[in-house]
């Protein structure tokens, strides 16, 4: 009881005396921890549960039966005639878009008369009478009750290039797995609409019980061809959670920098509390209190403002994570998998960690200060001023130790990822940011005495005053100016990454996209969808006059070492055939191409290599068709496309294991002469049914960049939030200084100083300390970036990021820091004005 | 009790005296204090001539500090007129006040009230600079050869005595040549050896440059330096002694 009286009265009604900055420290927590809150959340529906929208009416079974470019049906006979008393459901997986919304859905194909008598997978619920007799029928659908289709009504689906009209038979139970809808089709219509004859996608087996999973396993792998992958049901989302997981590692790595700028901003709050409190600290200690009871105090005041924070952060974190649900929905689905967000659960444990993380940072934030307050003597603690020329005096060693850190930072970047993450990589980034920040009090003292006198002559006696007082209350500037630098160096950072990245995507498209039309099937593209385009479209396309060739491209989807990886194959013969002709090994690509053609051969992308460790002249052995086959590698290819990784053979070697001709994409060459807009409105013309999408390069290539820039808003927006907690708190800190120096300003209004004078020594104190942090920030910033594309974002993606200065949008965002910095210092300043000299003056 | 009416402090009141310097006529000061008023000064008048040197003496909360607030025109009195140098200063807005105080006032306080960014002579420049001076090192370096610190000029505060500072304080309430300085109890926070030297070095600058002080203080030693001792009580003048 006398230890909360105390509490209260010595910690608790300061913060109260100070509300704007208390409350400015909590605002700084709490969007700090809501960022935090609203990426666990938004990871969490968008990829945490992440499970394929394809394990749709899975039911219970164990083992699954896959295979690139589909399981042939005579599988399934196969299986059956085995003694085992399996239970078989074959599957055809594929994807439509409903024509009147435009909305991309799975498309499942199962037996409905096999399944509808498997009273544990009981899958379809007919809508009616009429219902049951046409459960088979080939136009025959089942949706899900949210899609609100009546019995008999008409849905049209665009599957692969082709539009059918089906008729709705019944309804898909609703399953709390899944959110969104689903089509359901007999699994004959289902091949037949998604030109799969004579194979199925995934076969689902339910095994007796005993003996085993790995026992059943290893009875059927035997009974089944070599190229068939046989593996426990869900494995292909085992393996998208798998690819998933570095995704979401990052961005929550991303999303607690917001959190490391409001602990700054906490240390500095506690920091200037020790400062201003010295001599009551001293009277506390010198009337009994234990150095105990003062550090507990200030530890506490501190849990205080996150205790609150938090409690801010939970409504707003929850608000936020809406946006950024979509955002990340857009991310996975342009980079990794076709997904569909669950929803957002703020479960206890979210509240939990919001409270753990914001009480968790701001006492350790506190714990310096607060230790330093507990060791002052109480006869040091009533003198006024020494602890600034204390720590003055250890710039030196702080920037020594700084330098240290830096070298070790650059040590550790040169380190090799672990388990395939880039662990080292952000040790070094914590070690710059440390080195950072041990150096900027002697930055701030430099550049402070140096400009004194300069800024003195340019703008007058009050920067003069202002430089000085920064470089006097070297321990408060530095905080300041380490919180808004380190702020601005990430976002420096992720700006020269993202800029970079984007400028090589750009530099690459040049080269890799050198035909004069694109061709898609029209729905969502997606990182692992590969609708078709018919072959006859295609032949009637190459017939169009003005077209001189065209590239088919084919991918299918593949695991390759339990991660989800693309197949494709590509025309390498056309006479213009630069595709793709970026090489690591900076080899021509006629050379490479040539390699190519010749027998098992196959190039593979950057991030393939990254994911699985292989290189040039190494041997792949891949899963085709019921065969296994092994390709030597010619080349790696830059990539940009995908973070999956590619896996390219010549279109010739591929038709030999895979037959089917027809193509996910096709990259349509001009004779020269030809008129671009007229040949693709005749293209238009020969496409009669087909539902294609046709890009002219320049279309492809903005499209390109539009997906690039939506996939990375994200990184923007967790950047703008960790800038704008670092300027508030400069407003915060800034009121701090005005009432930590009121006597300061009293005495100035008393000597003569005018009303305005005193805002201009305010406003230049917060422009010098946005100077100081950008300066630091963009150095700072330079060497994360440095970390960030050839340390980070190499080791978790494997992409070859050529770095690239974005000036205009580097320029524009310091700026605006820039500003804000200065626009924060408007009403500390205002509130000096209003100061009566007399009153603070006799203060002391 | 002679608080009440007006009594001119000069040398020899037989003599025409010249335009007081400062003229306080019946003020009245009431500060409201957690919504009650509390009457800090009651119906003082006083004037006082230049050159001369005045202590305002009395117990705390007599009423010095107010006395000195709105001689030095920091705040303005409830009644009554403040008149320095001949100008009202109720009939001056901020700005002028402002003004007044560069150009006319010097403070000088018992904590010194200097600033710990600054050096000695920096300190001492400071109200040039806030006036817009250019080069205000030559007068600053005079003004601290008079108190006797040149060689000490450009140590930092910290780096001084609390004699020492003080007499900073005193070259920097002089620097602009001020017709008052005012002291707020300049030698309350010195031991006694140092406090007699401060006095004398006050003393002698007012004879020496005809600057007028008025000094708040409880040291009744100080009657040995000062022309007029005006003793203070409840927030009137009670006596004044001509030393």
């Amino acid at each position: 009881m006398p230890y909360s009286l105390l509490f209260y009265r010595l910690i608790v009604r300061p913060v109260f005396r100070e509300r704007a900055r208390s409350l400015l420290v909590i605002l700084a927590v709490a969007l700090g921890v809501s960022i935090v809150l609203a990426i666990d959340l938004a990871g969490n529906a968008a990829v945490g549960s992440f499970r394929s929208s394809m394990e749709s009416l899975t039911g219970d079974n164990d083992l699954e039966v896959t295979a690139a470019g589909g399981v042939p049906d005579k599988i399934v006979g196969q299986l059956a005639t085995l003694t085992y008393p399996l239970r078989i459901s074959p599957r055809i997986e594929d994807h439509a878009t409903i024509a009147a919304t435009g909305e991309t859905v799975p498309l499942i194909g199962i037996d409905i008369i096999a399944e509808a008598n498997n009273v544990s997978t009981q899958q379809i619920e007919p809508l009616n009478d009429e219902g049951l007799k046409h459960l088979t029928d080939p136009d025959a659908v089942f949706t899900t009750r949210a899609m609100g289709k009546s019995p008999g009504a008409k849905i049209s689906l665009l599957i692969n290039d082709q539009t059918h009209e089906y008729t709705v038979r019944g309804l898909v139970p609703g399953s709390s797995q899944f959110s969104g809808n689903i089509v359901v089709m007999d699994i004959d219509a289902a091949q037949q609409a998604t030109d799969k004859k004579g194979r199925v996608d995934r076969i689902l087996l339910k095994l007796p019980g005993q003996p085993g999973l790995d026992n059943w396993q290893q009875r059927l792998r035997s009974a089944l061809p070599p190229g068939l992958a046989l593996n426990p049901q869900g494995s292909q989302t085992a393996a998208n959670r798998r690819m998933l997981a570095a995704f979401r590692g990052n961005l929550t790595i991303l999303s607690y920098i917001a959190l490391l700028v409001g602990a700054f901003l906490i240390y500095n709050t506690i920091s200037v509390s020790v400062v201003r409190r010295r001599t009551d600290i001293g009277t506390v200690r010198a009337l009994g209190a234990s150095r105990n009871a003062v550090l507990i105090a200030f530890l506490a005041e501190a849990a205080v403002f996150g205790l609150l924070g938090a409690a801010i952060a939970i409504p707003l974190g929850r608000v936020l994570a809406i946006g950024a649900v979509r955002l990340l929905a857009t991310t996975v689905d342009a980079l990794y998998v076709s997904s569909r967000p669950g929803s957002l659960a703020l479960s206890t444990g979210s509240i939990l960690i919001a409270f753990v993380v914001g009480m968790g940072v701001a006492v350790v934030s506190a714990l310096s200060p607060a230790r330093e307050a507990s060791m002052v003597p109480p006869t040091q603690a009533m003198g006024r001023g020494q602890r600034e020329y204390a720590i003055r005096i250890d710039r030196k060693r702080d920037a020594l130790i700084g330098l240290s850190l830096a070298f070790a930072g650059g040590l550790a970047a040169l380190a090799p990822a672990i388990g395939g993450r880039p662990l080292f990589g952000y040790l070094s980034a914590i070690l710059l940011i440390a080195a950072s920040a041990l150096s900027i009090p002697a930055l701030v003292y430099w550049c402070t005495s140096v400009a004194s006198s300069v800024l003195q002559k340019i703008m007058g006696v009050e920067a003069m005053l202002a430089s000085r007082s920064l470089a006097a209350s070297l321990r408060r500037t530095s905080v300041l100016v380490g919180a808004l630098s380190t702020a601005i160096a990430m976002m420096t950072s992720v700006g020269i990454m993202v800029g970079s990245f984007r400028q090589t995507v750009i530099s690459w498209m040049e080269s890799e996209l050198p035909a004069d039309l694109y061709l898609r099937p029209a729905g969502d593209p997606s990182a692992d969808r590969h609708p078709t385009i018919s072959p006859a479209f295609t032949e009637r396309i190459a017939k169009v006059p003005g077209v001189e060739g065209i590239s088919r491209f084919r991918a299918y989807e593949i695991q390759y070492q339990g991660l989800p990886a693309t197949l494709a194959s590509a025309d390498t013969n056309l006479p213009r055939h630069r595709e793709p002709s970026s090489f690591l090994s900076g080899r021509p690509a006629a050379d490479v191409l040539q390699q190519l053609t010749a027998g098992d051969a196959a190039i593979v992308s950057e991030p393939f290599t990254n994911k699985h460790h292989v290189k040039a002249g190494d041997i792949v052995t891949l899963p085709l068709g019921e065969k296994l086959v092994s390709f030597r590698i010619v080349d790696v290819f830059f990539d940009y496309g995908n973070e999956r990784g590619f896996v390219i053979l010549d279109r010739s070697t591929m038709l030999r294991y895979l037959p089917d001709p027809a193509a996910s994409n096709l990259a349509v060459y001009l004779r020269p002469g030809a008129d671009l807009e007229f040949t693709r409105e005749l293209i238009k013309r020969a496409a009669v049914n087909s539902q294609v999408l046709i890009f002219s390069n320049r279309d492809l290539r903005r499209e390109a960049i539009r997906i690039f820039d939506q996939t990375f808003a994200i990184t923007y927006a967790l950047e703008a939030i960790a800038v704008i907690v670092a300027v508030m708190g400069i407003g915060g800190a800034l009121m701090s200084i005005v009432i930590d120096r009121r006597r300061e300003f009293g005495l100035l209004r008393i000597l003569g100083a005018t009303t305005a004078q005193i805002r201009k020594l305010i406003l230049i104190e917060a422009a010098l300390i946005g100077i100081l942090a950008n300066i630091a920030g963009l150095a700072l910033g330079f060497l994360l970036s440095l970390v960030l594309i050839f340390v980070i974002n190499k080791q978790s993606f494997g992409w070859t990021i050529q770095f690239h200065w974005p000036v205009s949008v580097l320029l524009f965002a310091l700026s605006v820091v820039y500003v804000a910095t200065v626009l924060a210092g408007i009403y500390p300043a205002r509130i000096a004005q209003r100061l009566n000299p007399i009153e603070v003056v006799h203060e002391d | 009790m002679i608080s009440t009416s007006t009594r001119t402090i000069s040398p020899a009141e037989s003599r025409t005296p010249p335009p007081p310097l400062l003229s306080i006529e019946r003020v009245v000061k009431d500060y409201q204090t957690d919504g009650e008023v509390v009457r800090a000064l009651n119906d003082v008048s006083i004037q006082i001539e230049p050159g001369k040197f005045v202590s305002l003496v009395g117990r705390s909360g007599c009423g010095k500090s107010t006395l000195l607030n709105l001689a030095g025109a920091l705040d303005f009195p409830t009644n009554g007129h403040i008149l320095l140098d001949g100008v009202a200063t109720d009939s001056l807005d901020e700005k002028g006040l402002t003004q007044l105080r560069r150009e006319k006032v010097g403070f000088i306080f018992q904590s010194f009230q200097l600033l710990h960014t600054l050096s000695a002579v920096e300190n001492v420049e400071l109200p040039l600079l806030l006036a817009g001076h250019r080069d205000p090192r030559p007068r600053a370096m005079e003004r601290l050869t008079s108190v006797g610190l040149a060689e000490l000029a450009h140590r930092m505060p910290h780096q001084l005595s609390g004699g020492q500072m003080q007499r900073v304080a005193i070259a920097r309430a002089l620097v602009h040549r001020p017709l008052i300085v005012l002291a707020d109890e300049p030698t309350g926070n010195l031991d006694s050896s140092t406090g007699t030297s401060i006095l004398e070095l006050l003393r002698r600058l007012c004879t020496e440059q005809s600057t007028t002080i008025l000094m708040a203080t409880h040291s009744i030693e100080s009657a040995a330096f000062v022309d007029f001792m005006v003793q203070m009580r409840d927030g009137c003048i009670e006596q004044i002694v001509q030393s």
